[in-house]
């Protein structure tokens, strides 16, 4: 019994005294700047690093553009982050081929079996986990209420691709402009044709174009995805100048009540106000969502969902610890609190019970249900062939290039890499 | 005084058209910069539909929790820091390489003098990641000499080619003169060329400073600690992925041009100081 | 009245020990530093032009001269092209003769003189990010100075950063807005360092101010002339700041300058062997134009 006790004590001391040898320190670094993210973040931290005394868990924000721009030199030093945002894709495949990744499937199988299988995939390597998903979104139309209302557009009635051509028309007849987009920064321009694509070509049809089959992206789906955008674009559907519109500007015009719909990410709920010219945006009340409609003819279901999926991925040379911060970031209370905080959709399946929001809800629930989710094009396909792809969109939208000549843009593009 | 009077009012009334036309370009140039300096009043949206005009209702806040903030003066001070070894490193370096090249002729002078040229001529964008490189292989990742040193480096081949071309014009009889008096090259240097060389070096300083107290794309990827990042870096606070508090961008922005003014207008009156000095009269 | 000529410093004819203990110690230390943070970086940053490579890890796949091909094949590469070249146009025939005008205007000692100098020279100090944003603004059709000007001239708002006739036209206006200051302050030091007793002097002998300003300043000036025309070219062939927040390169392409096509087309898209490669077609032109035109404008300079 004595020795028992003795050797019971013995091991509570021992293990006590364990931490102290293992001081380290984990950097996250990440582009997140919505308050209610950094917040929790920050709190999640804090969680971890009084629940592991020697360890030190930090993140650390660097604005979009400085954190692409210094990402690569910084990889290349001692002051590498552990662990650090990705929107997946292509460049996270360029990271992990120059060997900057490391394989965590073994440690996280657990936390990802609670995720939704996209967001997990949208995380793998050639079927190894590099990292772990937190965060999805969804495109879908954002619709001004009483713009409709005004026009006699019901929203419940826009299911198919011509249902919505006839919307526009309508809008426009009411001298009310149909569509907002940023197409000075590209990007929003390129949901349009991705979605097309998506509508058109189903779920196989981006990783066959990336595998070069069927013709590679020169195939009917791409070129088809092109003359439906152009069809939309010829009936004059943008806000003026739309050319060189920022997407903070047409934000704005959303806000400001002045366009009747928007094509956009989750983050415009946040973005409308702000940036309309009262301050105040469109009320909650006054929002709707549409999904992109379908095309006839096309592969793709109605529940398809195109969207971002962002998480952290790890660095070869980051500690156990930080492989252990994301088992412990990833759990279902967090993954909860984000949702009733309107700081971001998680992945934690059954986590958007808890959102508060409607629109979000909406978007979430849709994603729950999806088919077939979509990555953006851009970050899927790499930045080189990305960026093709948002500058075809645009010029095909303003007949600067036929759909023939977008697609072989792209396979170019492509063929470059 | 004897000059006709009619020659006179033509100076008098040409001095006054002159002046005229001055304040309408000032007006004109100065136009996006009160833009920028009202901007910080504004609120975000209004920022977009109404540019020129006076803000609606006066956010003073912005200006105001930029300079209360304690970030805001260590980033500041850190541009500070930065900008000012730089000029005085390149000052250094540069006038003593372009008095060796405006005096000496020897040897691969002109190669060097040309060498130093191609510097000017590559795009330092491209050159970032073996930069980068070299900097951390030195030790100097996440220092201030890390940012310092590379941006004199870059800034060395414009400078001694305006410091070599103003030192050639001083006249010839200083040098021999003093050559005669038994004054070295180094002497003449410290004592006689600099001293004349006011502008030039007032000029070459400005440059310098501004260049350095705009970087952003070097302390980006030199720096980690945000204790050391000036004022460029500092920024990103008010910028996000998709969307970025510009009223509080511009208001920041007007906080930083102040020292650069103030470092402007300190060189402007070393100029005026050297003109008084009467210095090579006679 | 014949020109002046300034006496041209000529370089010792020997070498004494003084002149070798010069140029020993006052040259090494900017040599060194740009070798090391310059010329080195440069070097190794043209050799990545041989390799399609994105930047993360070491370069590796080697594809000779391919990269060239695909500049050349690349029709906004032509159009970045003939934007500097427009640039360039804009700053020999625009900017630099206002830099002067203005410069002769408040050199001196006039009233205002330093505000004046200070008010032009403002441009120049603001941070691209911030003028890039006030320009858009001002360029917008439905609220900037555009849209006010073509209110009060009863026209149709403009939307000329979406025109692709006219975008670059709106940069080629904020580039002189910004740069001009620039080289008003190399007018006004090459000014100040002027001996004024040779004016004075032919003031006393009767010369008007055009005179004066032909046979007398214009000469002095001459070698400041040359070298800001030197650093105008140089410097509009670099050009980039300004690009990225006012047009990005857009729209279609048309506002693109060879160093925003090479940071948008090689390292925004990962490709950075393309666009070490853009830099080296840039760095050729360039070396070209330094070396002829110092050969042929500035021999004694």
């Amino acid at each position: 019994m004595n020795v028992r006790r003795y050797a019971l004590g013995a091991a509570c001391v021992f293990a006590l005294a364990v931490p102290a040898f293992a001081d380290t320190n984990v950097t996250i670094l990440h582009v997140n700047e919505v308050a209610a993210a950094r917040t929790l973040w920050d709190k999640i931290a804090a969680d971890y690093n009084a629940a592991h005394p020697g360890v030190k868990v930090q993140f650390k924000y660097l604005e979009n553009e400085a954190f692409k721009a210094k990402l690569p030199t910084m990889l290349q030093s001692d002051d590498r982050p552990d662990l650090f945002y990705s929107w997946g894709g292509g460049v996270m495949q360029a990271q992990d081929k120059a060997g900057l990744l490391k394989d965590v499937t073994a440690d996280l199988t657990d936390a990802e079996s609670k995720m939704s299988t996209t967001a997990v995939n949208a995380f793998k390597v050639d079927g190894k986990a590099v990292g772990v998903p937190f965060e999805m979104g969804e495109v879908a139309f954002y619709y001004n209420k009483k713009l409709f209302a005004q026009a006699g557009v019901k929203a419940e009635d826009i299911k198919s691709w011509d249902d919505f051509l006839d919307a526009v028309k309508k809008l426009k007849a009411a001298g009310i402009t149909p569509l907002v987009v940023g197409a000075g920064e590209k990007w929003p321009m390129h949901f349009y044709y991705s979605y097309l694509v998506v509508r058109i070509g189903g779920d196989g049809a981006l990783a066959d174009a990336k595998a070069n089959k069927n013709g590679g992206f020169k195939n009917a789906t791409f070129v088809e995805a092109g003359k439906r955008l152009h069809e939309l674009a010829a009936l004059e559907p943008f806000q003026a100048g739309y050319l060189s519109t920022s997407h903070a500007q047409s934000a704005g015009v959303f806000g400001d009540g002045k366009a009747a719909m928007d094509l956009m990410g989750q983050w415009l709920l946040g973005m409308q106000a702000p940036n309309s010219a009262s301050g105040k945006g469109l009320p909650d009340d006054d929002i709707g969502i549409l999904s992109f409609p379908t095309v006839p003819g096309g592969k793709g279901k109605p529940t398809d969902t195109l969207g971002g999926v962002n998480g952290f991925v790890v660095s070869k040379s980051a500690p156990a610890a930080a492989v252990d911060f994301l088992k412990f970031f990833s759990q279902d209370k967090y993954a909860k609190e984000a949702a009733a905080t309107s700081a971001y959709i998680p992945v934690v399946k059954g986590a958007e019970t808890a959102i508060t929001d409607p629109l979000q809800r909406r978007l979430a629930d849709d994603l729950a249900a999806s088919t077939y989710h979509q990555n953006f094009f851009d970050q899927d396909l790499g930045p080189s062939v990305g960026r093709v792809i948002n500058d075809v969109s645009v010029a095909v939208a303003a007949g600067q290039t036929t759909p023939e000549a977008a697609a072989a843009a792209i396979q170019d593009a492509a063929d470059q890499q | 005084m004897r000059g006709r009077p009619s020659r006179r009012r033509m100076n008098a009334l040409a001095a006054i058209a002159i002046f005229g036309a001055l304040i309408v370009l000032a007006g004109v140039v100065l136009v996006p910069i009160l833009a920028t300096v009202l901007g910080g009043f504004k609120e975000l949206g209004e920022l977009r539909v109404n540019l020129l005009g006076l803000p609606r209702h006066w956010v003073w806040s912005s200006y105001w929790d930029i300079l209360a903030s304690a970030r805001y003066w260590r980033v500041l001070g850190n541009s500070l820091l930065i900008a000012l070894l730089t000029v005085t490193l390149t000052l250094a370096l540069s006038s003593m390489a372009a008095f060796t090249f405006a005096h000496l002729k020897f040897f691969g002078d002109k190669f060097l003098l040309n060498y130093l040229l191609l510097g000017m001529l590559f795009p330092a964008a491209t050159a970032i990641l073996p930069l980068f490189i070299k900097i951390r292989d030195l030790g100097l990742l996440d220092s201030y000499w890390g940012v310092v040193l590379p941006q004199v480096a870059f800034s060395l081949a414009m400078a001694i080619l305006l410091l070599r071309n103003a030192f050639k014009q001083l006249p010839t009889e200083l040098l021999d003169a003093a050559m005669m008096d038994g004054c070295g090259y180094f002497r003449y240097f410290l004592f006689i060329t600099l001293p004349l060389s006011g502008p030039i070096l007032s000029t070459v300083a400005v440059i310098s400073f501004v260049a350095s107290w705009n970087g952003y794309l070097l302390p980006l990827v030199v720096l980690d600690s945000e204790s050391r990042y000036p004022w460029t870096l500092g920024l990103m606070a008010y910028q996000g992925q998709y969307s970025t508090s510009w009223q509080l961008v511009l208001a920041f922005i007007t906080l930083t041009i102040l020292p650069a003014i103030l470092m402007f207008l300190l060189a402007q009156r070393y100029i005026v100081a050297g003109l008084t000095a009467g210095a090579v009269k006679g | 009245m014949s020109t002046v000529e300034q006496a041209h410093f000529e370089p010792a004819k020997r070498m004494t020990a003084n002149s070798w203990a010069v140029v020993v110690i006052f040259l090494p230390p900017a040599l060194l530093l740009f070798t090391v943070f310059v010329a080195l970086p440069m070097a190794e940053a043209a050799w990545y032009g041989f390799y399609n490579w994105n930047g993360y890890g070491r370069p590796d796949r080697f594809i000779g001269l391919k990269n060239y091909g695909y500049i050349f094949g690349n029709p906004v590469f032509g159009r970045a092209l003939l934007n500097n070249g427009l640039v360039i146009a804009v700053s020999l025939f625009i900017q630099l003769p206002l830099a002067l005008a203005v410069a002769l205007a408040i050199a001196g000692r006039v009233t205002g003189a330093v505000a004046f100098r200070m008010i032009f020279f403002l441009p120049y100090v603001l941070a691209d990010v911030g003028a890039g944003l006030i320009w858009r603004y001002m360029f917008d059709g439905d609220y900037g100075l555009a849209a006010a000007v073509a209110g009060g001239l009863g026209l149709q708002p403009v939307y000329l950063l979406a025109s692709k006739d006219w975008a670059f036209t709106a940069v080629l206006v904020v580039i002189v807005w910004k740069y001009f200051g620039f080289y008003m302050m190399l007018y006004v030091a090459g000014l100040q360092s002027m001996d004024k007793s040779l004016l004075e002097a032919a003031e006393m002998d009767g010369a008007g101010p055009f005179q004066r300003f032909r046979h007398i300043t214009l000469p002095l000036l001459g070698p400041m002339i040359r070298l800001s025309i030197f650093f105008s070219v140089v410097g509009s062939l670099q050009l980039f700041d300004i690009i990225v927040p006012l047009t990005g390169g857009g729209p279609f392409d048309t506002t693109h300058t060879m160093v925003s096509f090479l940071y948008y087309f090689g390292i925004t898209r990962m490709r950075v062997g393309f666009g070490s490669a853009v830099g080296v077609v840039l760095f050729v032109i360039c070396v070209g134009f330094a070396f002829g035109y110092r050969r042929a404008f500035m021999r004694n300079d």
